[in-house]
């Protein structure tokens, strides 16, 4: 594969979209928005029109000669660029992820976008927008080849390969349908969707003269607020009932495949992706436990790995399982990630550490309550009410906060809304943080945070309130024999 | 058991002047309203308050925090790590593994460079850790100690 490769033509329709989808808010703006001037002839408008759009499928057509791809000397080379040329050359070993991904115009032409990722940062990674998938199954079966071949230093293969007894690709992890309604269903979500539609519908506010529909109808809504309050409750049903059926499609036929050296990932049922992540770049897990999933035993499974980019959101946070029942989470983190294998008995802060917990609710609601006492007279008292809130939420923030050693591993769980759980590999945490202010001296607590790279930032873990001489034992524990026994 | 060194103490120095030029932009605001509640005859009580805020203010900025900060200011490099004790209110102690350190800078402003001063940002693959004041020459040294202490191990990520 080292000569050099072009694109499928179909790339060319690609170009021209995504240049059109960049363009088009400068376009409306120039274009649409002025409307017809004065002064300016007629003609001009559409032959502005015209050469933009010329020159856009010129552009696109160019870009799509100018882009070669191969492999070459353990390296992926990529040329590009029309008026500025570009070589992008990724050496084998620092590529970090493989996302296959098809959009609906490549599933017309059976085809595949390849996105390869590098340690997350600020150079773009290498983006194949249509290719066959043959060539793209090629390319993956190559990298992984050659990462094997050139990778002598690689720490955590043995481990890897000890602990591993999984078979060769077998398919480890699917979620069911059913499953994923629920996930869907209790993923709060529908709270970013709800909040999109209020958004988009009030763009419509003054296209839409709503003043005047509702005036013909004013007999209608003297008929009560019961009828609107159903009619709100009807439209908040549909949103939360498309918002889930959104993410069931997202995440139909989530199944998880490991092998050897890494898990592939696949998703979806209209825009299909497939997201290959190196074992060895994986930093750590994270478990997440939202309101509604915690007491239905539920959790959510997340990757922590060293890639991903800043375009692309979703490469920074992997879910390995959607959904998952708490119970069975550790027999199947055992199966793909053995490293990661926990029992999870997690020691819990001290009983004093409470009263500060609730302490620091309160610095921030007292000021709030009293401001709505103050200004809302009578029905201000009414937030009085948050009061016992504030405290159970103090309390759940209390009960769930927790860390626990075993072997390499360091777990730290905390809560804000979401119980979180890291689960982080010793050779994989890049510092460990704790810190005690004059009160929490006093009590002989401290608060303690450990930091592992994901994406192109960092993870921190974070648990307040610990017994001051646990944090001297997740000291010790990370120092000193550390250099000797990772290697 | 604290780690042994402390930062230079001309730092104290340096930040007592940054903490000069902090208040003196509140000193100006100050001033600035005492000339317009003059001209426009305001009430005093604003140009009360505001003197009160740059009088605090110039205490904790220019003399309490400073000597604090730098009381608390500790850190030790040793072979296989980099133990770091900051804060003010909060005591911080940061500990970084040198097998984690992907590489050290030094770093020196105008106010530094002025006292012959500079600091170290010592990065791993995923923070950034800061000593804010050591005289040049044992900032250079330090540099080149962590660099090669951390170059004998070469670990991913």
């Amino acid at each position: 594969m080292s000569e050099p490769k072009r694109l499928h033509p179909i790339a060319v329709l690609l170009n021209i979209i995504k240049s059109i989808k960049e363009l088009v808010i400068p376009f409306l703006l120039v274009v649409v928005i002025p409307g017809k001037n004065e002064g300016i002839p007629g003609w001009i408008q559409p032959l502005v029109i015209s050469i933009i759009i010329l020159f856009i499928i010129g552009n696109a057509f160019l870009q799509w000669v100018r882009f070669t791809y191969r492999i070459e000397d353990g390296e992926f080379r990529i040329e590009s660029g029309v008026f500025v040329r570009k070589k992008r050359y990724i050496k084998f070993d620092r590529i970090h992820s493989i996302d296959i991904s098809e959009g609906i115009i490549q599933r017309i032409f059976s085809l595949v976008k390849l996105n390869i990722e590098t340690a997350g940062g600020s150079q773009a990674d290498a983006v194949l927008s249509a290719i066959s998938k043959s060539d793209a199954d090629r390319i993956n079966a190559f990298i992984s080849e050659g990462k094997n071949a050139n990778n002598p230093f690689d720490k955590d293969k043995d481990e890897v390969a000890d602990n591993e007894y999984a078979a060769k690709s077998s398919s480890v992890f699917k979620q069911t349908l059913p499953q994923l309604f629920v996930m869907a269903a209790t993923s709060g979500a529908v709270g970013v969707f709800l909040s999109g539609a209020i958004a988009f519908i009030s763009q419509f506010d003054e296209m839409i003269p709503f003043e005047r529909i509702f005036k013909d109808y004013e007999d209608f809504i003297e008929m009560g607020t019961i009828i609107l309050t159903v009619f709100a409750l009807l439209a908040l049903l549909v949103v939360y009932v498309l918002a889930t059926l959104s993410m069931v499609i997202k995440y139909a036929s989530f199944t998880v495949i490991k092998t050897d050296e890494e898990i592939v990932i696949s998703r979806g049922l209209l825009e299909k992706r497939q997201l290959t992540i190196p074992i060895h770049k994986i930093q750590g897990i994270r478990i997440m436990e939202n309101l509604i999933r915690k007491p239905l035993g539920l959790a959510t499974v997340y990757i922590e790995y060293a890639g991903g980019s800043m375009e692309d959101k979703e490469s920074l946070s992997i879910m390995l399982f959607p959904l998952i029942r708490k119970r069975h989470l550790h027999e199947k983190i055992l199966e793909i990630l053995p490293v990661y294998e926990t029992a999870s008995e997690m020691t819990p802060i001290p009983k004093r550490a409470l009263s500060r917990y609730v302490f620091r609710k309160f610095l921030y609601f007292i000021p709030i309550i009293g401001a709505l006492i103050w200004f809302f007279r009578p029905w201000g008292y009414l937030s009085l009410l948050l009061v016992p809130l504030v405290i159970f939420w103090a309390y759940m923030q209390y009960r769930d906060a927790g860390w626990s050693i075993e072997g390499n591993l360091l777990l730290l769980s905390s809560r804000f809304f979401s119980k979180q759980t890291l689960i982080m590999h010793r050779s994989r945490i890049q510092s460990i943080t704790y810190k005690k202010s004059w009160f929490q001296n006093r009590k002989e607590l401290a608060t303690i945070s450990a930091s592992i790279k994901s994406g192109i930032t960092s993870r921190v873990g974070m648990v307040a309130d610990v017994e001051e001489k646990d944090c001297l034992i997740i000291k010790s524990w990370y120092l000193p024999k550390k250099a000797v026994d990772s290697q | 058991m604290e780690p042994e060194n402390r930062i230079s103490n001309k730092a104290l120095t340096v930040w007592k002047i940054s903490g000069l030029i902090s208040c003196s932009i509140t000193w100006i605001i100050s001033i600035a309203v005492l000339v317009l509640t003059i001209i426009f005859d305001w009430t005093y009580w604003v140009f009360v308050a505001l003197i009160l805020i740059s009088i605090i203010q110039s205490y904790l900025a220019i003399f309490l925090i400073p000597s604090v900060k730098w009381k608390r200011w500790r850190y030790e490099v040793r072979n296989t790590e980099i133990d770091i004790q900051s804060g003010i209110f909060v005591i911080k102690r940061t500990l970084i593994p040198m097998i984690r350190v992907q590489h050290v800078e030094t770093k020196q402003g105008p106010l530094l460079r002025k006292y012959d001063l500079a600091s170290v940002e010592i990065s791993t693959a995923a923070t950034l850790h800061v000593i804010p004041a050591l005289d040049l020459a044992e900032a250079d040294e330090l540099r080149h100690y962590i660099s090669r202490m951390a170059s004998v191990e070469e670990e991913d990520v």
